[in-house]
C-alpha cells in the first residue's frame, strides 16, 4: 500500500515537472512570437523611412542636378551645349549623378515630334540612363540656354525645358 | 521513505523552475539587448542619410555662401572618411551616445555621398555647424561642406575686411570675429599672418587678386595645408587626410569639367561664337591625376583673364 501511494506521488511529481516544462516552452514560444512580431513591425516601418528618406532625396536632387557645374548655365537653368557633351560623357559621371536617370525635354515652343539630340533641331537630351528599372520621374520646368552671337552680340538664347530624374525604387509610389 | 520522496519532488520543481526561468531571462536580455543594438544601427544609418540629404539645400549654389545648423537629439559622432579613386566620395557614419551599456557602440552603415565634406574624422558634440562655400577654379566645380561642432574665433585686421564682412554675414553660432581679446577662452583662434592655434598665411600678390588671402598656406597642428580660394575655410575645418583627399577630388572634378568646356568651346566655334579658350580647357583637362593646386591654379588664372574677350565660355 505504502509503495502504490508512493507510486502515485512520485507520478504526480512527474505530471507536475511536464506541466511546467510544457508551460516554460509555451512562455518561451509566446516570447519569441512577440519578438517576431515586433521585428516584423520594426522592418516595414524601416522600410517606409528609407522610402521617404528616398523621396526627399529625389526632390532635392532636382535641385543639386540644375546646379551641377558640368549642366548648369545660372540659377534653374541648363546648358544646352553642355547638355549635348554629357550625352556622350555622362557614363563616367556614374558615381556622381544622384539620380538613376536624367532626362531633359524641351517644352517652349511647342514640340510636334520628339528628335533625340545631338541632332539639327533636336528637342530632347538623355543625358543620362542607369538602366535600372522601377524609377519613379520626379520634374521641374527649367531654362534650356545657348550661348550665340547674332550680329555682333554675345547673348543667352533661351527656351523652357522640363528636366525629369528618376529615382530608383521608391515605394509607395 | 515518502517524505525523502515529496522533499526531492520539491527540490527538483523548484531546481528546474530557477533553471529553465534564468535562461530564459537570459535569453530574453541577449535578445532584448541584440534587437536594441539592431535598432540603433538602424536608426544611426538613417541619421546619417538624413544628415546628407539635409546637406543639399545647405550647399552655397549661386549664393556666395550658406550656413545651417544640424541639432541631434542626443550627443552624436560624425565618422567622415574620404575616398578619392576617380570622383571619389565622402562616407558619412553616425554613432549615437548610448546611456545603457557601451557608451559608443559601432556607427550606422556609411552614406556616401559625392559631396565634398570637409571636417575632422571623428567629431562630437549634439549641434554641428555646416557652412558651404562655392570652389572656383576659375568656373564653378563645386560646392564645399565646412560641417564642424566646435568654435573659432577669428581675430582679423584692416587686411582681412572681406573675410571678416563674410563672417559676420553668415552670422554662425560657432564663430566669433574680432580682436583676440574678445575671443572665448574655449573657443580656437585663427589668425592671419601671425602665430595662433591656427594660423593663415597669404601670399597672392598677382593682379587677379582681391585680397592676399586669397591664395596661400594654413599652419595647423604642425602641418602645411596650400589652399587657394575657399580652401582657406576647408584647411581651417578639416583634418589633414580628409582635406588632401578632397582637393584631389576637386582636381579631379575640376579637369572633367574642364574636358565639358572643352568640347563646348569647340562647339560654339562650330556657329562662330569663338572662345578662344578650346585648348586652355584641353590643357587643363590633362592635369587630371595631379594633385599641385598651385599648377592647376596657374592654368586657370590664365583662363580667367581670357574668358570674356570673346564669347565668354562659362
Amino acid at each position: 500500500m505504502g509503495s502504490f501511494v508512493g507510486c502515485i506521488k512520485m507520478k504526480a511529481g512527474q505530471l507536475r515537472i511536464q506541466q511546467m516544462a510544457f508551460m516554460i516552452i509555451a512562455i518561451f514560444f509566446f516570447f519569441v512570437l512577440v519578438g517576431l512580431a515586433f521585428l516584423s513591425y520594426e522592418t516595414k516601418t524601416t522600410s517606409s523611412d528609407f522610402a521617404d528618406l528616398q523621396k526627399q532625396q529625389a526632390i532635392s536632387s532636382l535641385g543639386v542636378i540644375t546646379n551641377m557645374p558640368e549642366l548648369s548655365c545660372g540659377e534653374l537653368c541648363l546648358d544646352a551645349d553642355k547638355l549635348e557633351v554629357m550625352t556622350s560623357l555622362s557614363n563616367s559621371y556614374e558615381d556622381v549623378w544622384p539620380v538613376a536617370s536624367i532626362n531633359v525635354t524641351k517644352v517652349y515652343p511647342k514640340v510636334d515630334k520628339w528628335i533625340k539630340c545631338p541632332a539639327p533641331d533636336c528637342n530632347y537630351y538623355s543625358v543620362y540612363d542607369s538602366g535600372r528599372s522601377s524609377v519613379t520621374q520626379y520634374g521641374t520646368f527649367v531654362s534650356l540656354c545657348k550661348r550665340v552671337k547674332e550680329d555682333g552680340h554675345v547673348y543667352d538664347r533661351c527656351e523652357i525645358a522640363k528636366l525629369s530624374v528618376g529615382v530608383k525604387g521608391v515605394a509607395g509610389q | 521513505m515518502l517524505q525523502s520522496n515529496k522533499k526531492g519532488d520539491f527540490d527538483f520543481e523548484w531546481l528546474f523552475a530557477i533553471v529553465a526561468g534564468a535562461i530564459i531571462l537570459m535569453l530574453a536580455i541577449y535578445g532584448v539587448s541584440k534587437i536594441g543594438d539592431a535598432q540603433r544601427y538602424t536608426t544611426d544609418s538613417g541619421v546619417a542619410k538624413q544628415l546628407t540629404i539635409l546637406t543639399d539645400p545647405l550647399q552655397a549654389g549661386f549664393a556666395d555662401g550658406s550656413y545651417g545648423k544640424v541639432i541631434f537629439n542626443q550627443e552624436s559622432r560624425i565618422n567622415n572618411k574620404c575616398d578619392n579613386v576617380g570622383f571619389g566620395t565622402n562616407s558619412i557614419s553616425i554613432s549615437t551616445r548610448s546611456s545603457v551599456g557601451e557608451e559608443w557602440k559601432r556607427p550606422g552603415a556609411a552614406t556616401s555621398t559625392a559631396k565634398y565634406i570637409f571636417s575632422s574624422n571623428l567629431q562630437q558634440g549634439k549641434e554641428f555647424y555646416v557652412f558651404s562655400k562655392s570652389f572656383n577654379m576659375p568656373f564653378k566645380v563645386a560646392d564645399l561642406l565646412f560641417v564642424n561642432s566646435k568654435k573659432y574665433c577669428f581675430v582679423t585686421s584692416s587686411e582681412t575686411s572681406a573675410i571678416e564682412n563674410e563672417l559676420n554675414g553668415l552670422n554662425m553660432g560657432n564663430i566669433e570675429v574680432g580682436s583676440r581679446n574678445n575671443c572665448s577662452d574655449d573657443s580656437i583662434k585663427v589668425c592671419f599672418n601671425s602665430r595662433c592655434n591656427i594660423s593663415i598665411y597669404g601670399n597672392c600678390d598677382s593682379s587677379g587678386c582681391n585680397s592676399v588671402f586669397d591664395e596661400g598656406y594654413v599652419e595647423k597642428d604642425g602641418k602645411r595645408f596650400n589652399y587657394v580660394g575657399s580652401l582657406m575655410y576647408a584647411a581651417i575645418f578639416s583634418d589633414y587626410d580628409i582635406y588632401n583627399c578632397n582637393v584631389k577630388r576637386l582636381i579631379y572634378r575640376t579637369a572633367n569639367i574642364a574636358k565639358v568646356y572643352a568640347k563646348k568651346a569647340d562647339l560654339m566655334n562650330s556657329r562662330d561664337c569663338n572662345t578662344n579658350l578650346q585648348s586652355d580647357m584641353e590643357f587643363l583637362a590633362s592635369v587630371i591625376n595631379s594633385s599641385d593646386l598651385d599648377s592647376v591654379n596657374s592654368i586657370a588664372k590664365g583662363i580667367e583673364l581670357k574668358n570674356g574677350e570673346l564669347c565668354g565660355l562659362y
